[in-house]
């Protein structure tokens, strides 16, 4: 019989193909993208390193403040780790915005700049889509470590204590081990998220030379209206992720038996390296507040936005987040289940979320609109489907953060929970959920606000019914009204912020 | 029968009246549905007002169907193939015209276009203007003194404007100006572009983005319409900013509607593009999308657009020659500004 983790991904692979397939069927003729070969190739090449570059840039910071942040207790400690949250999920419209408030020829920086006497170097270009890149995704990277690591056993920090392991210690035998073991995933995600990154590279990147594949796809289904070559570009894109993702996650060290499950014990290095660190906290606040509290200036028109019409937004947009959360979680959940049962880990479900990210929402959306088109208008279609393809959007994150949670507690709890038969439903409300719930808190955190932000799949489906506040915020400012756009952001800024403090505390007093 | 009997028979009986009367209410004043872009039903399009005029002539329910872009429109209607319930399609770009009369998704009008007041003829039997608008680059005259005044004193100035434009490959305005680049040089437009591209700060995504960063004062010149400035002048009282005019004319962007091959309600449909082109209709476009009404109403244009220029030469590539020559001009665009 199948299990559960393996018919999720078969589900999820063949919603993906199935939708590409549909997509290239509403095609006029068979698509060849010879024709764009050089073209190709040359996007391919400039994504592929502007995603390498930020990736391992996200990572090493990532990683450096992870462990700060593991080391050190501070006042405003949490508000850091919501910021750090929000940034990853804030809408990439916000975050360019942010980036040139900060950098910009008029920005913070440029106008301290001119006012000391030199021109600021401009901010458009690769350093620029790079920069950008490594405010979303350096917080992913940080958040996800430090689950990893609040879930090592206290009894090895004890052990370690007990031997007088110096900070360098620490590091080796504590540390190192579970970068190396979680790292490559993470890297792959942030590669594919950069790889895949669209609005950011075009408003940031200060020309043609530097693109995505992503670009050419939406050319293609939103421009010309070309869905045959739409789904081949998809089609090529979502292997070469595949690829990328099957290469890298066959690197990745399997997690090691684990007996011991005693949690909370202190660290032998806390409040060592306190000059490192303190440096890696003030560069990591540095680069990623500036840009997200500029969206304080949208404070001023924040009275303009009094309207049925934003109220109306504000709900549809809180119902379709928190569905497609939950939703989000559950998939993920059905997903890393696999950890469960069998010794030799399945590349499959790990596979089938990285899928997602390499899956080009317009022509997927597109394709699910196509396959279903026969069966009901496309308002009620898209009451259902925003929500659903926005949790598949955020699977691959609520995966990141469930699936290492899950395979700790099998690590741990497996043999116990087998021989005493409890299994299923039981086995998750009993063995798994105490372990699982700060990690859940995050994913479902992570999950709700990237739906909330989320423009991409509103675009085909919105309007009348379906209004958004990511909806209404291109609306606006696609009316000269960019005072109430800044608002708009302000808004989105702040809940996705709040949810990711509220979901904090719960996960931390729960722990 | 007792007593509970009779009552839930009661209340059966006048759901199944309420169920049946509902849809026959809805059906008593046919619908039309009508597609369009999301600024024009938005708080501050004029989409309520023509639904609100339209509604009180024709005896129907006007359903407005907002995509995000006109750009989504045809792809819409395309993923839609005959399941399509649209009646009407309102905003499409000049520039997709063709693509869309190729895949046969629309019939004739059935208009009289020869009364239009656009600078060109009119003479497409199956889509209609609604509005139109010359691209300019638009800036702010407190900070710009001296804007150029031609597209090669732009291009050859090289202390000249910043300017911020749009990716040809996913904006209307930003192949507009593709298309007003070969217009204005032939063959040299791609030694045209790499001499400009030193002072393009990026190209974006779409006119949002790029008209935002200019108001963040990121540029000194964006890519925009030549009736930009009445949106400051009529909204914000500020009179700053102008649109360049240039000396060897002005692109012409145009914003089409047509009624589909699919729809059901054929006479509504034409009903509704006559409206389309009457004054009560026309009247709401200056100041509700911001763009030059097809027909010019017996009013004329609003104060705020006494000072919108008029470029003396307009200039257009056919529908049938962007479709067949696009990919080409964008290979050569981005290997002049790649280069």
């Amino acid at each position: 019989m199948l299990q559960p983790a393996t018919l999720t991904a078969l589900a999820i692979l063949a919603l993906a193909c199935g939708s590409l397939l549909g997509l290239a069927r509403a095609g006029s003729d068979f698509a060849t993208l010879s024709s764009l070969g050089p073209y190709l190739a040359r996007l391919i090449v400039s994504a592929g390193l502007q995603a390498a570059l930020s990736a391992l840039l996200s990572l090493l910071l990532g990683i450096a403040l992870a462990l700060a942040l593991l080391r050190r207790r501070f006042p405003g400690r949490e508000l850091l780790l919501a910021l750090l949250t929000t940034a990853a999920v804030a809408p990439t419209i916000v975050i360019a915005f942010g980036i040139v408030a900060i950098y910009g020829r008029s920005g913070l920086l440029g106008g301290l700049a001119r006012g000391l006497g030199f021109e600021p170097p401009s901010i458009y270009g690769l350093h620029g889509i790079v920069i950008a890149h490594v405010v979303m995704n350096m917080p992913l990277v940080a958040r996800a470590l430090l689950h990893a690591f609040e879930r090592e056993p206290g009894e090895r920090l004890r052990l370690a204590s007990a031997l007088g392991f110096s900070a360098a210690d620490c590091f080796r035998h504590l540390d190192w081990p579970l970068i190396r073991r979680e790292a490559p995933a993470l890297g792959v995600l942030v590669f594919l998220l950069c790889f895949t990154s669209f609005a950011i590279v075009l408003s940031l990147g200060g020309g043609p030379a530097n693109a995505t594949l992503e670009v050419a796809i939406f050319e293609a289904v939103r421009f010309e209206a070309d869905f045959a070559r739409a789904a081949a570009l998809a089609g090529l894109q979502l292997t070469i992720c595949l690829g990328l993702a099957a290469l890298l996650t066959a690197l990745t060290p399997r997690g090691r038996d684990e007996a011991g499950a005693e949690r909370h014990a202190p660290r032998p290095d806390l409040g060592a390296l306190r000059g490192l660190d303190g440096f890696v906290l003030a560069l990591a606040t540095i680069l990623i507040a500036p840009p997200l509290l500029s969206v304080a200036s949208g404070l001023g028109a924040l009275p303009l936005l009094a309207s049925t019409e934003f109220a109306r937004a504000a709900a549809t947009s809180a119902v379709i987040a928190v569905s497609a959360g939950l939703l989000a979680c559950l998939l993920a959940l059905l997903l890393a289940s696999a950890a469960r049962r069998s010794r030799r880990r399945s590349r499959l479900p790990e596979l089938a979320a990285f899928a997602l990210l390499g899956l080009p929402p317009f022509a997927f959306v597109a394709g699910l609109y196509v396959l279903l088109r026969g069966f009901g208008d496309p308002a009620s279609l898209g009451l259902f489907l925003v929500p659903l393809v926005n949790a598949l959007m955020a699977l691959p994150y609520a995966y990141r953060l469930l699936a290492p949670a899950l395979a700790t507690s099998a690590l741990r709890h497996g043999r116990l929970a087998e021989s005493l038969g409890i299994s299923g439903w039981n086995r998750l409300r009993l063995v798994e959920w105490p372990a699982l719930r700060g990690a859940f808190g995050a994913a479902f955190a992570f999950a709700t606000a990237l739906s909330l932000g989320d423009f991409g799949v509103i675009a085909l489906f919105g309007g009348g019914e379906l209004t958004t506040l990511p909806y209404l915020l291109a609306n606006r400012l696609g009316a000269y009204r960019i005072d109430e756009a800044g608002a708009l952001a302000l808004v989105l800024v702040v809940s996705a912020g709040g949810l990711a403090f509220l979901t904090q505390r719960w996960s931390a007093r729960h722990a | 029968m007792n007593f509970l009997g009779r009552r839930m028979s009661w209340l059966s009986g006048a759901l199944a009246a309420l169920l049946l009367a509902a849809p026959a209410l809805a059906q008593d004043r046919p619908a039309l549905s009508v597609y369009t872009y999301s600024s024009f039903t938005g708080k501050y399009g004029p989409g309520a007002r023509v639904k609100a005029a339209f509604e009180a002539q024709c005896g129907c329910t006007l359903h407005w169907v907002a995509s995000d872009d006109a750009g989504s429109l045809l792809a819409r209607l395309k993923l839609e193939g005959e399941t399509s319930k649209a009646d009407l399609v309102l905003g499409l770009d000049m520039n997709l015209a063709a693509e869309a009369k190729a895949a046969g998704l629309f019939q004739p009008h059935g208009q009289d276009a020869s009364k239009l007041t656009l600078p060109v003829a009119w003479t497409d039997d199956t889509l209609l203007p609604f509005d139109w608008g010359h691209l300019a680059f638009v800036y702010d005259s407190t900070k710009l003194a001296a804007p150029p005044q031609s597209l090669k004193q732009l291009v050859d100035d090289a202390t000249g404007p910043k300017l911020v434009l749009q990716d040809p490959r996913t904006s209307a305005p930003g192949l507009g100006f593709l298309l007003w680049m070969r217009s204005v040089y032939g063959d040299g437009a791609d030694a045209a572009w790499t001499k400009l591209k030193p002072r393009i700060v990026t190209f974006t995504k779409g006119w949002s983005e790029a008209y935002g960063l200019f108001l963040k004062d990121e540029a000194d010149m964006v890519l925009s319409y030549a009736t930009s400035p009445a949106y400051h002048r009529g909204v914000e009282q500020k009179t700053q900013y102008k649109a360049a005019p240039f000396a060897e004319g002005h692109y012409l962007h145009v914003e089409l509607a047509g009624m589909t091959r699919t729809t059901k309600q054929p006479e509504l449909a034409r009903r509704f593009l006559a409206f389309m082109l009457s004054d009560a209709f026309q009247s709401l476009i200056p100041e509700g999308n911001w763009m030059m009404p097809a027909k010019l109403p017996a009013g004329g244009l609003p104060a705020s657009f006494a000072e919108v220029i008029k470029p003396e030469k307009t200039l257009l590539v056919a529908p049938e020659t962007v479709r067949s020559q696009r990919r080409g001009l964008i290979d050569a665009w981005l290997a002049a500004t790649t280069r």
